[in-house]
């Protein structure tokens, strides 16, 4: 059920095999500091639907377009999770994350703009290095399944 | 009293994989290439049966029953499975904005997540380089 304080959602359409809201990121969007600590993605005019009563099954959704601004900048706290069931490993550090975006759905005639990107705060962020799926199992050769 | 099971089909059928045999083994004498030989059938080239080239998603599911992945400490911080490289991911944004009426709207909920994933994946078989993102 979608929270009752939320009027909007705005994200990409699930793709034909299942992954979920993932786009490709254009030529330039993402860029690295040279210490490699802090990251900006930097989007334009993105393709994205309105579903606000998203995640009921039935609900409907309005063609929108979104640009955004997000910036990691990495702590000093080292991080490294792993998990060889769901074969996975990620480490690197915790991080801070602030989001600056705007939104038009033009069929309803809204627009919405951020405060700017210092306002702005998240619970949670991390940058690291990561591998999965065949990646992790080719370093974990006990954790990969007998082949058929 | 007749039996359920008649053995004529079977003798036939024994007499017919004779004749078979014979026919497969008829010809014994010295081969000759240029006699009665069929030209060798060129073997059709048909491109490899490798599946498609789009990233594939997590397995596992949320209570959603989606192929979405939670951010948070602990959880796979990437979208894309069979995957290699840089990623970044954060959740539970908080602040504010304006809307076309002038309005102050806040954004973000605790499940308001984005990310990127900046390597390698392996899809189709074969591996292939992309900046993703996750919004």
């Amino acid at each position: 059920m979608a929270p009752k304080n939320q009027f909007h959602d705005f994200h990409p359409p699930i793709a034909q095999n299942g992954l979920y809201w993932v786009v490709p990121v254009p030529e330039g969007g993402l860029r690295y500091t040279d210490d490699g600590r802090t990251v900006t993605l930097e989007m334009k005019d993105v393709p994205v639907v309105d579903q606000p009563r998203w995640p009921a099954l039935d609900a409907t959704t309005t063609p929108a377009t979104m640009n955004f601004k997000l910036v990691f900048k990495a702590t000093e706290k080292p991080v490294a999770y792993e998990d060889p069931f769901k074969h996975f490993r990620v480490t690197g550090f915790l991080a801070t994350a602030q989001l600056e975006a705007q939104v038009a759905v033009p069929e309803i005639g809204f627009t919405w703009k951020s405060d700017p990107l210092e306002t702005s705060k998240s619970d949670f962020a991390v940058l690291g290095d990561h591998v999965n799926g065949k990646y992790y199992d080719a370093e974990h050769p006990a954790s990969k399944p007998a082949a058929k | 009293m007749p039996s359920r099971f008649r053995s004529d089909p079977l003798i036939s059928h024994r007499r017919a994989l004779s004749a078979g045999a014979s026919l497969a083994v008829g010809y014994s004498g010295p081969l000759d290439p240029s006699l009665g030989a069929e030209p060798a059938r060129q073997q059709p080239q048909h491109p490899p049966a490798n599946g498609g080239t789009d990233p594939f998603p997590i397995p596992w599911l949320d209570k959603n029953g989606s192929h979405n992945q939670p951010a948070g400490p602990n959880m796979e911080p990437s979208h894309v499975f069979h995957f290699k490289g840089k990623v970044g991911r954060c959740a539970g944004f908080v602040g504010m904005g304006t809307d076309g009426q002038g309005n102050r709207v806040p954004f973000g909920l605790r499940t308001t997540d984005y990310g990127f994933m900046d390597g390698e994946y392996w899809a189709g078989r074969t591996a292939h380089r992309a900046v993703l993102t996750h919004i």
